[in-house]
């Protein structure tokens, strides 16, 4: 695995979120393919979607798909990155 | 009676403080989506702005009452208000393990020592002791400094990654400077004219609206 900057939960989710949003025309989302875009060993990965699933941002754990309040969120999410980047604040890249 | 300059004056900082207040409810949103909460720097910050430019137009509109003291709780809160505001951006670019620690106590000081200073101005007879004229001109130079580093620090994510959307945050903060700069020639030369600090009001509005600007561009702009 390469190695990269220590990465908050929040940070976590947000990535997690925004890969299931570019996967969204994927009829099936293969969990080994999310767990090597998102760089984290596989039961943290489950560990990260269940949590997702009690928040209700994702339908399913074996195949994730983004709910009404997931995509929101994303939406926001990205929001607020890119007002981040525009004020010159940095967040863990 | 108010003369016409006052009330002009009144209206700028009302106009001020509306604007940081408006602007606090986007500065917040770093904060509440990463939980990070070093970012709530940001927040603090415009708050105290505003705060303080409430301050300004009371102490213009009701002299008698908010008069005295009131001048040095502005000027200083106004300090703290830039240095929430800069500690946001050093601990921005830090992210390491006892960052967030570092992050908590430099807070916790930042808040004992902004009243432990608001307890010595209300100390009997502190006027006499330190003239306004004398706080006024060292708080200015500390916020010119405090703003010159934030101004730095947002230029510098600029060089990094060189874009239209991210030049205006430091050219915003360049304004503030100046603006600050203004006031503190203000300040020295005592029968400056009054165009000098109007300039410095005005510098100060062209700084909000940028940051409004760029903050309901990035949160109102349509995306595809």
């Amino acid at each position: 695995m390469k190695k990269i900057a220590r990465r908050d939960k929040m940070k976590i989710y947000g990535d997690l979120l925004t890969i299931l949003q570019y996967e969204i025309n994927n009829e099936k989302i293969v969990l080994t393919r999310l767990q090597l875009k998102l760089n984290v060993p596989f039961d943290r990965l489950k560990q990260y979607l269940t949590e997702l699933k009690d928040l209700d941002l994702i339908e399913d754990v074996t195949s994730p798909k983004l709910t009404e309040k997931g995509k929101e969120y994303i939406s926001e999410y990205e929001k607020v990155l890119d007002f981040m980047r525009r004020m010159g604040l940095e967040y863990q890249k | 009676m108010l003369y016409y300059y006052e009330e002009i004056r009144i209206v700028i900082e009302v106009v001020s403080a509306v604007m940081c207040f408006i602007l606090v409810r986007f500065m917040i949103k770093p904060y509440e989506v990463t939980g990070e909460s070093r970012y709530i720097g940001l927040p603090l910050g415009f708050g105290f702005l505003g705060a303080t430019y409430v301050l300004s137009a009371f102490s213009i509109y009701l002299p008698d009452i908010f008069g005295g003291n009131t001048f040095y709780i502005q000027l200083i809160a106004r300090t703290f208000a830039f240095l929430f505001i800069a500690f946001t951006y050093h601990f921005s670019k830090k992210p390491t393990k006892n960052s967030r620690w570092f992050w908590k106590i430099t807070l916790t000081l930042l808040f004992i020592l902004l009243i432990i200073s608001f307890l010595i101005v209300d100390l009997p007879n502190f006027d006499n002791v330190y003239s306004y004229r004398t706080a006024d001109i060292g708080f200015r130079v500390i916020n010119i400094i405090i703003i010159l580093y934030i101004c730095i620090h947002t230029f510098r994510s600029y060089i990094e990654k060189p874009s239209s959307t991210t030049i205006w945050i430091p050219i915003g903060y360049a304004f503030l400077a100046v603006s600050q700069y203004s006031t503190l020639l203000f300040a020295i030369v005592v029968d400056l004219s009054h165009y000098t600090i109007f300039g410095a009001l005005i510098l100060r509005l062209i700084f909000l609206s940028i940051f409004l600007f760029v903050a309901i561009r990035t949160f109102y702009q349509k995306r595809r």
